[in-house]
């Protein structure tokens, strides 16, 4: 089959599962309580009327099919509506935050590879070594760590203690880099990154390069790997060339994966580094049942996770011959 | 001449179970231009020969002891980087099983362009006509539109042939061909032999045929290595093998199947020996029919009881005496 038709019945078959999704999420944050409620519970002096208007204003005291019908016409068009809080149109916020959550998180994803790829393929060669049981122990210890354990120890000691490292935000702030006392917003802009960057790469860094090891060892025992030391193929070829790639192809499903669930930010790390992306945005406006943010940010995820996977499948393809797109 | 003497050779596998000793002490020469067959059944230590040879033995197999000469040139003593001027360029191997034998990612023009730039100083083209030179040698129909594909477009046999090509490529001297047709139809087994013995002697090299199929080697084969439990129990010319044969070699050779049931291998009675706990004295003592309470003793040395002709049994000479 083409390669045009092939991806268009992929994306045409992606439409009944983003409206299914989208119904659900609907349906299920209809359910978990009134948005007006709570944006006005701190606020004693609201009356029941102005809140009755409030909802008119928002039309959340229309039937569910009716407002779910409005939202997804809206949604067609392109247009998320406006926030309950601050009420600003939600395309304006998650263009400005989807920036921030994509910026920390292919800076993560690519040094967490570029560290694994090498440890892994190391590791892997030196099975059963000090350098491997180094490398795995290591990992181990990275993978059992929870994120906001690791987050909360960066912060108190890169942060409060030494002070090397602004520990909010992601740019802007009084902060100057102290280490280099300079004021220059691309180091600004560093310097806030290392931090969450480097709390998110120790969460994956250490599951790839497992991963990696694993396949590695998998591959190594091959017999065309046996095969090409037999023809006299050189260690570097074989171990960079050979190996990686067959190494390496089913982990293409898993950097689509981390891709594709990038968008969403990690709650986690971003609230706790107060990182203005949509992962702690999302966080925020779920505990205040913001309906048009919390739709918004949630069909952006689904749509950029099922284009990921349709980038990954026509990657593997690519990649190896054996796979064909049917 | 001698292209090949191995001596005492022991290679181990330092697996968590024990050492398994895959190789205890094997010992056999090579005449240069000939075909040897390197017999015995599954476990004996046949694979492990040809790869200690290339020393490329995989972990946690090690090479302990022993000699291995190659023209006379210690090859235990080489360096690695010296290594890779014999594999594939002065000794070749093709394995038993062409799929998994071949990279599945990249295609067959680029597998066997590789191992050519990486030997000889040639350029990306001159390479590439060089291998499809080797592949039309090798009868692999329409070479120049064939690199161009991925192994698995290839049928098993078409495989092997392309195997094949790939262990000509350098023009060695010496050519390891393990179990080539074990994983291929009957029909293309008998093209693919035939094919060998085409080559071995158009090319003019050694031919070492790994099997356990004594057909194989009655047919193809000038001499014969015998190998059981990691020991060499006989070695000699076919026609005195056949004739005044070891035990072992007459329980094989009365393995052979017959034509009428072709798959199926008369198996030898009882089991290849545990090779973490070799049995005392003779390794084949339990199994063979012919065995006393001596052959548990010492270690029945291989010794040479006629010209061009080595048995490693202490009743050989009282069974074959009366003659
Ligand atoms: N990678 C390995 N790890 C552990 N043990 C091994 C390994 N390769 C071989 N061995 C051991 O060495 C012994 C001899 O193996 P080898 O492959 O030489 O047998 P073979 O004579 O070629 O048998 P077959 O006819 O089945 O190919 C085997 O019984 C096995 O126990
Ligand atoms: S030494 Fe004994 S056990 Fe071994 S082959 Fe000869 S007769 Fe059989
Ligand atoms: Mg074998």
């Amino acid at each position: 089959m083409g390669l045009a038709k092939y991806v268009a019945r992929r994306l045409i078959y992606m439409i009944p599962l983003i409206l299914g999704i989208s119904l659900v999420s609907f349906l299920v944050m209809y359910s978990a309580g009134d948005p007006i409620t709570i944006a006005t519970m701190g606020n004693p002096m609201i009356t029941e009327t102005e809140k009755q208007f409030l909802r008119h204003y928002y039309g959340l005291d229309l039937p569910i099919p009716v407002q779910y019908f409005r939202w997804l016409t809206n949604f067609l068009t392109g247009n998320f509506g406006n926030s309950i809080y601050g009420n600003k149109p939600v395309n304006q916020l998650i263009a400005s935050l989807s920036w921030e959550t994509v910026k920390l998180q292919l800076v993560s994803i690519i040094i967490s590879f570029l560290i694994a790829i090498p440890a892994g393929i190391y590791a892997a060669v030196k099975q059963r070594s000090a350098t491997d049981y180094t490398v795995s122990s290591i990992s181990i210890m990275g993978i059992s760590l929870p994120v906001f354990f690791t987050a909360v120890v960066f912060i108190l000691v890169f942060s409060y203690d030494l002070g090397w490292f602004p520990s909010a935000g992601a740019h802007g702030a009084p902060t100057l880099w102290p280490v280099f006392g300079i004021r220059n917003p691309i180091l600004d802009e560093i310097a806030h990154l290392v931090l969450p960057a480097l709390v998110l790469t120790l969460a994956s860094v250490a599951y790839n390069v497992r991963l990696l090891r694993a396949g590695m060892l998998e591959v190594l025992r091959q017999d065309y790997i046996m095969a090409a030391k037999a023809s006299g193929i050189q260690e570097r070829t074989i171990l960079y060339k050979y190996a990686l790639k067959n190494a390496i192809t089913p982990l293409l499903t898993l950097l689509g994966l981390s891709i594709g669930g990038a968008i969403g930010g990690a709650p986690m790390t971003e609230t706790v580094f107060s990182w203005p992306g949509l992962g702690y945005q999302f966080v925020l406006a779920a505990g205040r049942l913001d309906f048009p943010v919390v739709m918004g940010i949630t069909m952006l995820i689904t749509i950029f996770i099922l284009l990921a996977n349709l980038i990954t499948d026509l990657a593997y393809a690519w990649v190896d011959p054996r796979v064909t797109i049917e | 001449m001698h292209i090949l003497e191995v001596e005492n050779l022991k290679t181990y596998f330092f697996t968590e179970a024990g050492i398994v000793k895959a190789l205890d002490g094997a010992t056999f020469n090579l005449e240069k231009g000939t075909t040897l067959g390197l017999v015995g059944e599954s476990g004996s230590g046949k694979s492990v020969t040809s790869q200690s040879v290339l020393r490329i033995v995989p972990k946690p197999g090690k090479i302990v002891s022993g000699k291995i000469l190659f023209e006379g040139e210690d090859i235990l003593a080489k360096s690695e980087n010296e290594m890779r001027n014999y594999r594939g360029k002065k000794i070749s191997l093709i394995f038993q099983d062409p799929t998994s034998s071949l990279n599945p990612l990249f295609t067959i023009g680029s597998q066997l362009t590789e191992i050519v730039t990486q030997h000889e100083k040639m350029k990306k083209t001159e390479a590439l006509e060089h291998v499809i030179k080797t592949l039309k040698l090798a009868r692999l129909p329409d070479p120049e539109e064939e690199i161009y594909r991925y192994p698995h477009q290839f049928s098993g046999g078409m495989k092997q042939r392309i195997c094949i090509a790939r262990a000509l490529l350098l023009n060695p001297q010496l050519l390891f061909a393990d179990e080539p047709t074990t994983n291929l139809d009957v029909t293309i087994q008998a093209q693919i032999l035939t094919l060998l013995k085409d080559l071995q002697r158009e090319v003019g090299m050694t031919l070492v045929m790994i099997t356990h199929d004594m057909g194989i080697v009655a047919d193809m084969c000038k001499y014969v290595v015998v190998l059981y439990g990691g020991n060499v129990m006989e070695t000699g010319m076919i026609e005195t093998i056949f004739e005044k044969p070891h035990p072992y070699t007459e329980a094989l050779l009365k393995a052979v199947p017959r034509l009428d049931q072709t798959k199926e291998l008369v198996s030898i009675p009882g089991n290849i020996p545990n090779l973490i706990e070799l049995p005392s004295g003779c390794v084949f003592h339990p199994r063979c029919r012919y065995a006393v309470d001596a052959c548990k003793g010492n270690k029945p040395p291989l010794e040479e009881v006629e010209a061009d002709h080595s048995i490693a049994c202490i009743r050989w000479r009282e069974l074959n005496g009366g003659r």
